[in-house]
């Protein structure tokens, strides 16, 4: 009892101290969790060189969109030879619709994947746990099944030459570099919902992934969407178009959508 | 003496208890995410990020000259005719509603593959830049999937059989290779497929037709 009495107080302050010390570092390590964190030295370049060049794509995207803007608006007042050009302007609209090019909005679902927070048992796969690559194209190719007209992920449209690939856990859309949670969004017939709960497709990814690894999958269905235009080039440099015997099936002159 | 080593070693756990917090503070502020990535993965982002850039800044480029001659055009009185139509032909090939021509990869499948398998070989395709692709025939445009079990997987709804071709335009060296590295989306799938054979036939010249589907959406309005 004597004994007790006579710690002095500084070795108390010492151990308030260790005691704070131990708890920041079991939080720094929990922090460090399921995604694994790297800390050498040449990676500092690469993520500022990968920060530069993210906000200089954000850059472009905006100088396309306003050039495309512009150039509509320039092409929508054609003098003279109206009805020529008109017609043209028309089928245009239409192409760039087709494309991709113009953003949208109308009734459709909006799916959400995160990654689970289940706890990996020791012999598990790290990776399962994640929402990965496959996940977005099965859910991508599930909504196109049920009868999507136009689909985006996290804000990059999906058009006739999007890759979707992993990149460490994230992802890469139209090579731009996407974290979750993943939001796709999908413009298409009211009946859409209903469609993609009744594919046997659709129904065997939540059970496989959403039963069997927690990865979590929200449906929502707001009164609108809103898709974004593809913002990249469609110039192709080794196809060319052949000349074909009829117009196409979709340039009949048909009324224009509202723009 | 005393006194002052514990003052040294309370100045010492302080000093360490600070760096900590700010770590910790730091490492729960990234909102990009790159923190969590390995350096190979950082090379493969940096490396796509300047590949997607140079294309912006094309289109950037090309955009501006075709605004120009059209604002030119339009000081003279001039509708445009041909640069309009210029620009209809090169969205309608890249949408796929006009037929195209060009080099790239025939890539015969012989066997009961999936669906599933069809796409992840169209993903790596539009992965190494391919432009246009056909699948039995049938151009795959938005909208378009094969899905299906091993042996009955459709395209569009149409069956393909065990025996179908996949043609894609785009560099025929950088198709091939992406398709073909070991550990790549073959070697992947002959592992899970063994019964399916995959051969890659670079081509000087394919034709691809256009697709049947109209694409506009019936259901979307152009946001203003």
């Amino acid at each position: 009892m004597a004994r007790l009495r006579a710690i002095p107080s500084w070795q108390i302050t010492l151990g308030v101290a260790l005691l704070a010390l131990g708890f920041l570092i079991a939080a720094q390590l929990a922090s460090e969790g399921p995604r694994v964190r790297y800390t050498t030295q040449e990676r500092t370049p690469l993520v500022e060189t990968a920060n530069e060049l993210q906000s200089q794509q954000d850059e472009l995207k905006n100088t396309i969109l306003q050039l495309r803007a512009q150039i509509q608006a320039v092409e929508g007042q054609g003098p003279g030879s109206a009805d020529l050009v008109r017609q043209l302007n028309a089928e245009l609209q239409d192409a760039r619709i087709a494309a991709g090019l113009i953003a949208l909005t109308g009734p459709g679902i909006v799916l959400q994947l995160e990654d689970s927070k289940a706890p990996v048992p020791p012999d598990g796969n790290q990776s399962d746990y994640l929402v990965g690559s496959r996940d977005i194209r099965t859910v991508v190719e599930q909504l196109w099944g049920a009868g999507a007209e136009a689909i985006a992920v996290n804000g990059e449209r999906i058009t006739p030459t999007s890759a979707i690939i992993d990149v460490g856990s994230s992802l890469l859309v139209n090579s731009a570099y996407l974290t979750p949670p993943y939001q796709v969004t999908a413009l298409g017939p009211p009946a859409l919902y209903d469609e993609l709960g009744a594919s046997p497709g659709f129904v065997d990814f939540v059970r496989a992934r959403s039963e069997g690894y927690g990865i979590r999958v929200s449906l929502a269905e707001p009164d609108s969407v809103d898709m974004p235009a593809f913002v990249g080039t469609m110039t192709l440099r080794y196809s060319r178009p052949l000349a074909s015997p009829s117009a196409g099936p979709s340039t009949a002159p048909s009324g224009t959508p509202g723009g | 003496m005393h006194r002052r080593s514990s003052q040294l070693t309370i100045a010492a756990v302080a000093a360490i208890l600070g760096v900590l917090v700010v770590i910790q503070l730091r490492s729960q502020a990234g909102p990009t995410g790159l923190a969590q990535l390995s350096s190979q993965d950082l090379t493969v982002l940096v490396a796509n990020l300047n590949a997607r850039n140079d294309q912006l800044r094309r289109e950037t480029s090309l955009l501006q000259a075709e605004l120009t001659t059209l604002q030119t055009n339009r000081s003279r009185g001039d509708a445009s005719v041909d640069e309009i139509t210029a620009d209809l032909h090169r969205v309608r090939a890249y949408a796929g509603l006009d037929p195209v021509g060009g080099p790239g990869v025939a890539i015969s499948i012989r066997g009961a593959i999936d669906g599933a398998g069809v796409e992840v070989l169209i993903n790596e395709l539009r992965n190494a830049g391919a432009e246009a692709i056909s699948v039995g025939g049938v151009r795959v445009v938005t909208g378009v999937v094969i899905t299906g079990a091993p042996g009955t997987s459709k395209v569009d709804g149409v069956a393909l059989g065990v025996a179908f071709d996949l043609d894609a335009i785009g560099a025929p060296d950088k198709l091939t290779g992406s398709l073909t590295r070991s550990g790549g989306v073959i070697a992947q799938l002959a592992a899970t497929q063994p019964d399916v054979e995959v051969t890659v036939t670079p081509m000087d010249r394919l034709e691809l037709p256009a697709t049947t589907r109209s694409l506009v959406p019936a259901h979307g309005r152009p946001r203003l």
